[in-house]
């Protein structure tokens, strides 16, 4: 038995060795030496070793701190919407008596395909101060002047966060579709016969078996959102202020926009990825993996 | 009741649906109409497609462009579903300690920002001469702590029996995943195929930095070109952006019926 | 059994990797091929990055045959990039130490040229003895002087003018004369009364960008920050009458907010606003809507109320720069020097086919220059725009323009909602402060 556990283990490293290797060169050899840059500080090729000042920078600039503020709240508020909305979506659209289902498939997912730019051009045109959706509310009565979408801080929130959860919905459909492909019909089938409602076979067959997808696009989504970058750039290029400024954004103004500074912008990145760490760690306890 | 409820799901999804192909339908029109037009958000089909698409072809070579993007689409999904799923497969199906420890590593490198690697990753691969090669612009993302996770969370529903079964057979680990882990997990090999594409089709940022000459530029580089002048020609862009997601939806409708009939049955 | 599987995959594995391994040499090898072609037939190859290729790629076009006049043997090869592209490449670049793949000529954008040479010191050739910089409008070398050298040759200028409507302010009751010499406060009373009697808005605003407030600023002879790059935004008349006005035109209601680039050229293309007021390289949008046209004039930007000021600034404009580490040096700086940097001829055909406008003050006389509008009424536009050219005040752009534009954005919303002014100021000259220590 003992030996059998072992074989299985070594057979294991096979599998795993080679992609582990990539991962190591191509990932963590660029990010350590990030990590030494992030002691130090400077301006393009004249650099100097600060020891922790970036990390003592970080708290006490306004900037980050906003930009910290603005990330957790589009995490805090689209990634549950986005992640219901493509988990039922999913769910209705797995049904197999359900007619056009190719068709509402793939409309569903095709945001995730369009480019940025034209998504950019077009949302625009959408909240434009006499663009289509002011027009509408208009001429239905809803308000009676037209709304400054993108200039006024609350509202350029919500049209970011209605922009990431249009184009990312179809995205994160695609993963359940898939998984839901790994249950077995049966199941659904007994339930049924059980007298079970489609609701109920909702909560308590798809979601408990779709877990492992359902922990996996939530860390995904904390991922992304904590990276969130193209939307804000294309659609409000942080403002107004720096109302809607992401912590990406501020990576990219430090490294490529201002004087550069890839010191304190490598001490900007690692903040990112403690963040995202916590945060999955805590996902990955919530969702009970037994690791 | 029931038809209620029916009617209630169809008008939920052709609600999705148009939302969903709004942008899609503008951008279609968007290709047939002057920029000015555009820009004054004309929203019906005007004459100017050929016009704006003989500027295209004039300003650009798309031909170069599409077959630099599809060399560096092609190799870089098949190589990321083989290694990716070999990860995936083996940290779930040999599960030991020292394997979750070096997973929970991995994913750390997913959380890194690119743009804070972009600088040490170039300089490594000018140290190994190739910088303007598709190699370069494949190899960092050809192993991903992403596409593992994906794997991974989805052999936690793959059934182990049918190992079990294969051994019996004497069918040898590695025949194993080839002929029964593969073709199970159709479905997800097809879904992490599409997203692969897509990343690989549509990534920008090392792709700009990786590759130096005008001949080697991916089809996304020189759309972003085209929509940086001074006075940018939206119609010009509507093509150009028609062009390069077609590929995408491609592989999606190709790949999508995986969805359908991907029934875990077909190995039983 | 197993260790020929593992075998086979790893063979597989090896396989794919030559396969890449072998699309990277073909492509080098693509790349030799090219130079030795090149060594044959003895011509010497310049490359060079720009971003647009209807315009500066356009300019260097021209440059090329011009200077292939006299050098058959030059050949010169442009890569196209996004603005904000480029400059991302260029830091990856610089910044890792690598100087592969760099070109031998940089189009660098005004404000960033002082980044550049400071952050990225012995980088850049130095063309102080190259060219007679004389013969440019002062303001654009001023831009290029760091420490007394000149690290560029001059290239196109964003002078500014007030693009109008004439139909619409003579509907209102103005004619031509009554936009002459006007300061921001008459150019709001105007406005008013182009609203009230047209319906048209007078201008856009749109708070996301410091277009106005760099062209108010320069008019004036300021800036964001000073010239030994501290910011300057208190104790600054100015900059506190910049932001007056800015206030002045969100409050009148004569401007029409909009959030972005297209969404600006979009107004003006439909007609509803009144005039622009932007960079002479602003005509080809302008000019863009084919229907309007002879209804535009273009007249003097209104002025500041502060010594001064005058009614002429700019916006935008960028140089050519030469790498000093380049194999090319010499060749692709007198390449630029005899080009762009001293021929009238330059100008004038890149003037004429592609609509751009430099600061080379021998093309100004030109018959190019003194070309009439039809668009424009009948107007000799360059003529009007290079004649403000040479009142522009020049200013030193310094290092930190983009962080001190962006600490006063993060406060404009609040001085816009009617903060004390004073407070505001000295509130964004902390946050300037905390970014660039």
């Amino acid at each position: 038995m003992e030996r059998k556990w072992n074989k299985s283990t070594l057979m294991g490293w096979q599998f795993v060795a080679l992609p582990s290797a990539l991962i190591i060169i191509f990932s963590f050899y660029p990010m350590l030496q990030s990590l030494l840059l992030s002691f130090q500080s400077g301006k393009g090729t004249v650099y100097h070793y600060v020891g922790l000042d970036n990390y003592v920078r970080l708290f006490s600039d306004p900037m980050f701190k906003q930009a910290v503020l603005n990330t957790l709240l589009y995490l805090i508020i689209q990634v549950p919407i986005m992640l219901m909305l493509g988990l039922v979506i999913a769910h209705l659209l797995n049904n197999p008596k359900l007619r056009f289902k190719g068709f509402y498939r793939t409309a569903i997912f095709l945001p995730c395909v369009t480019s940025l730019v034209s998504y950019a051009v077009l949302f625009k045109s959408i909240f434009a101060v006499d663009g289509i959706l002011n027009q509408m509310l208009l001429s239905l009565h809803l308000i009676h002047e037209p709304i400054a979408w993108l200039m006024d801080p609350i509202w350029a929130r919500v049209v970011i966060i209605t922009a990431i959860t249009w184009r990312w919905t179809g995205y994160n459909m695609i993963f359940y579709l898939s998984a839901m492909q790994n249950i077995d019909p049966s199941i659904y089938e007994a339930a049924s016969i059980d007298g079970a409602s489609k609701t109920r076979q909702f909560f308590n067959i798809t979601v408990p078996m779709l877990k492992p997808i359902i922990l996996f696009t939530a860390i995904i989504s904390t991922n992304g959102t904590l990276q969130l970058f193209d939307e804000v750039v294309n659609l409000t290029k942080g403002g107004p202020g720096n109302a809607t400024m992401t912590i990406s954004q501020y990576i990219y103004n430090l490294s490529f926009v201002y004087t550069p500074n890839f010191g304190y912008a490598a001490t900007v990145s690692y903040a990112i990825v403690i963040m995202v760490a916590v945060l999955a760690l805590l996902q990955l306890k919530v969702g009970g993996e037994k690791r | 009741m029931k038809r209620l409820t029916t009617a209630g799901v169809h008008l939920f999804l052709i609600l999705a649906s148009v939302v969903s192909l709004f942008p899609f339908v503008w951008m279609l029109i968007g290709m047939t109409n002057s920029s000015s037009d555009i820009l004054k958000g004309r929203f019906s089909i005007g004459s100017k497609l050929m016009d704006n698409v003989h500027k295209l072809m004039e300003m650009t070579n798309l031909g170069a462009a599409s077959w630099n993007s599809a060399v560096i689409a092609i190799i870089g999904t098949f190589g990321t579903l083989l290694l990716s799923s070999m990860a995936g497969y083996g940290f779930e199906i040999y599960q030991s300690k020292g394997k979750s420890r070096l997973f929970g590593l991995l994913m750390l490198s997913m959380m890194m920002p690119f743009a804070a690697v972009m600088i040490p990753l170039f300089r490594m691969f000018s140290d190994m001469g190739l910088l303007n090669t598709p190699t370069a612009v494949v190899m960092p993302t050809i192993t991903t702590a992403f596409m593992i996770f994906f794997f991974l969370q989805n052999t936690k529903s793959f059934p182990r029996e049918l190992l079990q079964a294969g051994r019996v057979d004497g069918l040898t680990e590695w025949q194993l995943f080839t002929r029964i882990y593969m073709p199970t997990m159709k479905p997800t090999y097809a879904a992490a195929a599409i997203i692969t594409f897509m990343n690989y089709w549509n990534s920008f940022l090392w792709p700009l930095i990786a590759l130096q000459t005008q001949e080697k530029k991916t089809l996304p580089l020189v759309v972003s070109s085209l929509a940086s002048s001074y006075n940018p020609d939206y119609g010009i862009i509507m093509v150009a952006i028609v062009i390069t997601t077609l590929p995408s939806i491609l592989i999606f409708f190709l790949l999508q019926k995986q969805f359908v009939q991907g029934m875990l049955g077909s190995v039983k | 059994m197993a260790k020929k599987k593992w075998l086979s995959v790893f063979v597989l594995v090896t396989m794919a990797a030559s396969l890449l391994a072998g699309c990277g040499s073909s492509g080098s090898e693509s790349k030799t091929a090219e130079g030795k072609e090149a060594g044959n037939s003895s011509k010497k190859k310049v490359v060079a990055w720009a971003w647009d290729p209807s315009f500066n790629g356009a300019a260097l076009k021209i440059a090329k045959e011009l200077y292939q006049k006299e050098h058959p043997d030059f050949d010169l090869e442009v890569v196209d990039m996004a603005k904000a592209d480029l400059e991302q490449k260029l830091n990856t670049n610089l910044a890792s130490g690598v100087k592969e793949g760099l070109p031998d000529i940089l189009l660098v954008n005004d404000p960033n040229i002082q980044k550049y040479v400071t952050a990225y010191p012995n980088t850049f050739a130095d063309f102080t003895d190259k060219v007679d910089f004389t013969k440019f409008s002062p303001y654009k070398v001023e831009a290029l002087k760091i420490d007394n050298k000149i690290y560029g040759v001059p290239f196109d200028i964003g002078v500014t003018g007030m693009f109008y409507r004439s139909d619409y302010l003579e509907q209102a009751g103005y004619t031509a004369k009554d936009l002459e010499n006007i300061t921001w406060d008459q150019y709001i009373e105007i406005g008013k009364k182009v609203k009230e009697k047209t319906g048209k808005y007078m201008t856009t605003i749109n708070p996301n960008d410091e277009a106005l407030t760099s062209i108010l600023l320069q008019s004036a002879g300021s800036w964001y920050i000073t010239p030994d790059n501290k910011g300057n935004f208190v104790n600054n008349p100015a900059m506190t009458e910049t932001l007056r006005v800015y206030k002045a035109i969100a409050d009148s209601g004569i401007a029409k907010p909009v959030t972005g680039w297209s969404e600006f050229v979009g107004s003006f293309n439909a007609g509803d606003v009144a005039t622009v007021v932007s960079g002479v390289w602003q005509v080809s949008s302008i000019m863009d809507a084919k229907d309007q046209s002879g209804k535009w004039r273009v007249a003097p930007i209104p002025r500041l109320n502060v010594s001064k000021a005058v009614n002429a600034s700019n916006e935008g404009g960028s140089s050519w720069f030469v790498f000093n580490d380049s194999a090319n040096k010499d060749l692709a700086m007198d390449f630029l020097a005899k080009t762009i940097g001293g021929s009238s001829e330059f100008y004038e055909r890149f003037l004429k086919e592609n609509g751009g406008v430099g600061s080379y003050i021998p093309a100004f006389s030109s018959e190019a220059y003194g070309q009439k509008s039809d668009f424009f009424g009948g107007q000799s536009i360059y003529r009007d725009f290079t004649k403000w050219s040479t009142e522009v005040p020049g200013i030193t752009l310094g290092m930190y323009t983009q962080e001190a534009k962006d600490a006063l954005k993060n406060e404009l919303p609040n001085i816009l909602q009617g903060a004390d002014l004073t407070k505001s100021l000295a509130n964004i000259q902390t946050l300037f402060e905390q970014q660039v220590h």
